[in-house]
């Protein structure tokens, strides 16, 4: 019963972790860049979000209405301002550049925020729970795990059906071809990562909600995102979803083996997974 | 300093014989001041104070690890975030072979090499599959797990960490001579090993590698073999500056062996010093270290000034300070480059 619990508990974790995923799995799949600064934006918007909620008493609905917006905005100044410049086939510019800001930011949230760890107050959500049989479920992390699967399904089909989405994929396969065509890729960059960021603030409020957020957390949700990712299939944004799974139940079975076992099983099965199949449960040859 | 090669071609008409410079006058000023300065490092026992002597030691691992960093991003193209394994894994085999097993502390130093060396033969297995900016993401978790195996491995004392009491058997001018004496194994093995390697055959292949791995491997350069080469090597050289910074300290626990801060200091001091030349890392790791001692009490504030600095350094100046200097004078203290002279002079 205890493993099945760990199972059922870890499903739900990956559905926090899916959405700290999908927005590198776009970005990685469109421009090949990875944001360093991914798991510190998140961050950022959480304790934001956290602030706002106790300035201006507001509730977790309201917080995520200005918190989304909020991730998107700085998305696309992001890319507008900083990754435009050095997206290329080099991948060390990028990288430079987001790890200089993640450093520049992790420590100027430091200064604002002090070390402390908070977390959002969810009037009595963040609590509740129902009885599945002999297990115990929370309801904040089953909305978790549905937001996810509808964040997921919703980029999925953003990508295959619309005309930003085709315009995307376009960019991804052939930059100079697609700009042929009258595509702006630099206006289409900046849509994705705006896309990527505006995920990571549902993902800041549920990490919030359900636990709690301090300046220096930031690399870690990179980490996970990260491994998600190469466990799914890189590129794939149904992969990253399905990696995220994997990292949960991991995790959480990890974490009954031992409690000091539980991050470090996560990273194994994720090596595991590099040393067995590189392209990822998903991902093509 | 010229020397000559001839171009055993036995099919075609020879080739005139052409003379190479390799050596310039700024080099063998450069090479002079060095020597001098490895001469003050290992006297330093006798005229400089334990506070300095510290201080130096550390600037002397700033160096040696920032150099192989620059081996690894600058010229191998394999950017890193997580060389911390190795130093961690290096300095707890040595406290291991000499707080445990009784081994000579300064020769545990040296002995402890085999640690990341045998190391970094299967990450470099798991994590070549990854390509560009995911490799280095993936040596974090290599760090990350080595940290948390660490942690939980109480044949080390586990997250209460070690001391490396045999050193008290030793005078403080015992210990002080050792380590600097280590200190000038350690700048000899990373940066003159650099310098040579660099005007050796293979340094031809790297810069060519640096430049364009495509057309590098176009030319008949292993590039597959030169990259695991050079992660190997730079595995042993950030081991040993990882044993001899934990030997001057004493001490070692999980969090400060696996510190990701170290990735930090290596990228600022290859960033804002100039990536891909072994001067630009000295001129960082001065900048650096003068920086930690002035303006370290600012904290927070400091370290956003640092991480912008990098930020501003990938975006606008590449080069970093070295490559802005070069553009208005040509006077390298390492030269790797190889000039063709005119072929009747």
């Amino acid at each position: 019963m205890q493993w099945l619990d760990g199972l059922i508990q870890g499903v739900l974790l990956g559905g926090l972790y899916a959405q700290y995923a999908l927005g590198m799995a776009l970005m990685f799949g469109v421009m090949r860049i990875v944001n360093i600064t991914h798991g510190d934006l998140m961050v950022l918007l959480a304790l934001v979000g956290i602030s706002l909620a106790g300035s201006f008493a507001l509730g977790p609905i309201s917080v995520l209405l200005v918190v989304v917006p909020l991730g998107a905005a700085l998305g696309w100044l992001l890319q507008r301002g900083i990754l435009n410049r050095v997206v290329g086939a080099d991948p060390l510019p990028s990288l430079i550049a987001t790890f200089g800001l993640s450093v520049a930011l992790q420590n100027l949230m430091l200064q604002i925020w002090k070390a402390d760890t908070r977390s959002l107050p969810g009037g009595g959500i963040e609590q509740a729970s129902f009885q599945l049989g002999p297990i115990f479920v929370g309801v904040l992390p089953v909305i978790v795990l549905v937001t996810a699967t509808v964040l997921t399904g919703g980029l999925d089909s953003l990508l295959r059906h619309t005309r930003f989405g085709r315009a995307l994929r376009a960019s991804s396969a052939d930059v100079e071809a697609a700009a042929l065509t009258g595509i702006n890729p630099r206006a289409i960059y900046a849509g994705a990562t705006a896309i990527a960021v505006g995920i990571l603030g549902f993902a800041a409020v549920f990490q919030s909600l359900r636990a709690t957020v301090a300046p220096a957390d930031g690399p870690f949700q990179l980490i996970y995102a990260f491994e998600a990712v190469i466990i799914g299939g890189m590129g794939s944004i149904w992969g990253a979803f399905l990696g995220a799974m994997v990292l949960g139940i991991s995790q959480s079975i990890g974490f009954r083996i031992d409690p000091g076992f539980g991050i470090l099983a996560g990273h194994l099965v994720f090596l595991a997974v590099l040393a067995i199949r590189p392209q990822g449960i998903l991902g093509r040859e | 300093m010229t020397d000559t090669l001839a171009h055993p071609i036995t099919d075609s008409p020879a080739p005139p014989a052409v003379r190479v410079r390799r050596q310039t006058r700024s080099g063998a000023v450069a090479l002079v001041v060095s020597i001098l300065l490895l001469l003050a490092l290992v006297t330093m026992p006798w005229w400089a104070s334990q506070g300095l002597i510290r201080q130096i030691v550390e600037l002397c691992c700033y160096i040696a690890i920032a150099q192989m960093w620059n081996l690894l991003a600058g010229y191998a193209g394999l950017v890193s975030v997580g060389q911390q394994a190795f130093m961690g894994v290096a300095a707890y085999f040595m406290f291991v072979l000499a707080q445990t097993w009784g081994i000579n502390p300064f020769l545990a130093v040296v002995l402890c090499l085999l640690a990341p060396a045998v190391l970094a033969v299967p990450i470099y297995a798991l994590l070549h599959r990854l390509d560009g900016p995911y490799f280095a993401i993936g040596t974090w978790v290599v760090a990350e797990v080595m940290r948390l195996a660490t942690s939980n491995f109480a044949y080390v004392n586990a997250g209460a960490g070690m001391s490396l009491r045999v050193m008290s058997t030793y005078s403080a001018d015992q210990r002080a001579i050792g380590v600097t004496l280590l200190c000038a194994l350690m700048l000899l093995v990373t940066v003159g090993g650099s310098y040579w390697l660099l005007r050796s055959r293979y340094g031809l292949a790297l810069t060519a590698l640096r430049d364009n791995p495509v057309a590098a491997a176009s030319q008949g350069v292993n590039v597959s073999r030169l990259r695991f080469m050079i992660f190997v090597a730079a595995a042993i050289g950030t081991g040993l500056a990882g044993a001899v910074y934990f030997m001057a300290q004493l001490r070692i626990t999980p969090p400060s062996a696996f510190d990701p801060n170290w990735a930090n200091i290596a990228i600022f001091i290859v960033m804002v010093g100039g990536i891909g030349s072994i001067e630009g890392v000295l001129i960082g790791a001065l900048i650096y270290f003068f920086a930690d001692r002035w303006f370290g009490d600012y904290g927070a504030i400091y370290l956003v000034v640092l991480g912008l600095l990098t930020l501003f350094m990938a975006l606008f100046a590449r080069g970093g300070l070295w490559g802005l200097l070069c553009k208005v004078v040509d006077a390298p203290w390492f030269p790797t480059r190889r000039t063709l002279l005119d072929s009747k002079g």
